[in-house]
């Protein structure tokens, strides 16, 4: 688990990342309520955006890799493939699970209304895999790191407002509503509905799965590509 | 005056620029299409349209990041890839300086000028009056070259400038209560209201739409004064950073 201490260390070593994966977070705890909308504060809403940025933050480590022949390297050690990416993918895994916890129990002790704050991590761990995976097959496409980022950033945008974080799905014309289901965020919103006003089991895994399905596809497209 | 001739260069550098054309010509026309298709039909008790007023607040609230394009060609070509060229040319190193800001500027502007007329003649968005509009845009866009070449010339790392303008366009759009409410006491107020160029450029568009021309004024020159006190500012850091 060499690689796996590693990439720990390093997306941790930048200042812009360490405010991105651990002040950023911190402060969703504390935004207020929204009224009559969003139904989780708006930290919680929030949250589900900055995943998406965190994700491609930690992604970008794997481009970087690829981008300076750090992989052409690894290529020709003792490595396959399959462990370094597994290994990179598991500590950001851990990463991220660590936010969401801390974002949600903090929210818990900090007072907010969650309802049920343990199916919301839940939640939140299903989502970030299918960012995580998104990220990945997004870096998978690029060379240059600036040009990732920001259009992912650009991508990210437009998620957020088609997937209903920035405007409940409720509001849009029916044929946009229909096409909102292509997007993760959508089912986040959904999951997120479910969860303040409860429902049949059945249903809070089905939002589940759809985001474990999206995880494994782009996890698929994203583990493709080796070297450039 | 030989300056002159290498603002042609600077002008198609910026157009070829394709990062800065996706983030700051093509995000803005989608997300401002997407929020029309999802408020076309939704109209207040008043009978206002609440998206015209998000339209405007968009198109404006993306000249915050006007600064990001100077402030990049700054770097490069005075601190980093050019910057000993720079020392043989047989020009005055501070005009140069200054075409670089004027072009990243007008660039910013015209990019401005492109959403209003895509807002209005596509979206339905009543710019009321133009001149005015574009005005304030023009001032939105000097403020935030002037403030970001602050930050290039008196923080040691560029990274941590570009970060910190990034903080200065995202901070004044939360401030403005675009994102979520912000909490009720002195200084929030302050920086949600006069103490906010977003705001009071909005102030400023809304007033000349209601023909009400001193409050129209008044904003417009609150960002005057801010953007001449900046600029010296700008100056004095500059040719520190410069010698």
């Amino acid at each position: 688990m060499t690689v796996f201490q590693f990439v720990l260390k390093r997306s941790f070593r930048n200042v812009t990342n360490l405010i991105f994966l651990t002040l950023f977070p911190a402060a969703c705890i504390f935004l207020p309520q929204g009224d009559p909308w969003p139904l989780l504060p708006y930290g919680y809403q929030f949250f589900g955006i900055l995943l998406l940025f965190v994700s491609i933050r930690l992604t970008l480590n794997i481009q970087a890799d690829r981008a300076t022949g750090v992989m052409k390297r690894l290529s020709v050690a003792p490595l396959s493939h399959f462990r370094y990416l597994s290994q990179n993918l598991l500590a950001y895994l851990l990463i991220i699970a660590a936010q969401c916890t801390l974002v949600v129990y903090g929210g818990v002790l900090y007072g907010q209304p969650l309802y049920q704050p343990f199916l919301l991590l839940i939640l939140y761990i299903s989502y970030s895999l299918a960012a995580l995976a998104v990220a990945l097959a997004w870096v998978s496409f690029f060379r240059n790191k600036d040009v990732a980022f920001f259009g992912f950033v650009s991508l990210v945008f437009l998620v957020a407002v088609l997937g209903g974080l920035m405007i409940p799905v409720s509001m849009f014309p029916e044929w946009l509503a229909r096409i909102a289901v292509l997007f993760p965020t959508y089912w986040l919103a959904e999951g997120q509905n479910w969860i303040v006003f409860g429902g049949k089991s059945g249903e809070f895994l089905f939002v589940n799965v759809i985001l474990w399905i999206y995880a494994i596809v782009f996890m698929i497209i994203g583990s493709m590509r080796k070297i450039h | 005056m030989r300056v002159l001739s290498t603002v042609k260069f600077t002008a198609l550098r910026m157009i070829r620029n394709y990062i800065v054309l996706l983030l700051l010509l093509v995000v803005p026309i989608v997300l401002i299409s997407v929020f029309a298709i999802i408020l076309s039909d939704t109209v207040t008790e008043s009978g206002e349209r609440p998206l015209h007023g998000i339209a405007k607040i968009m198109v404006v609230s993306f000249q915050l990041f006007a600064g990001s394009i100077v402030m990049s060609y700054i770097q490069h070509e005075f601190f980093t890839a050019h910057k000993m060229r720079l020392g043989v040319l047989p020009f005055r190193k501070e005009l140069y300086a200054f075409s670089i800001m004027m072009c990243g500027t007008v660039f910013s502007i015209l990019l401005g000028v492109a959403l209003m007329t895509y807002s209005q003649f596509v979206l339905g968005v009543p710019w009321g009056n133009w001149a005015w509009s574009i005005y304030v845009i023009a001032l939105m866009s000097v403020l935030s070259s002037t403030v970001c070449l602050i930050f290039t010339f008196s923080v040691r790392n560029f990274k941590l400038a570009e970060r910190l303008s990034e903080v200065y366009g995202v901070g004044f759009i939360a401030l403005a209560g675009l994102f979520f409410p912000m909490p009720n006491n002195a200084f929030f107020d302050f920086m949600g209201s006069y103490g906010n160029p977003l705001v009071l450029s909005m102030l400023s568009i809304q007033a000349m739409e209601q023909s009400d021309a001193g409050e129209a004024w008044f904003t417009a020159n609150i960002l005057l004064g801010a953007i001449v006190l900046l600029f010296l500012l700008m100056l004095a850091l500059g040719r520190r950073k410069m010698a």
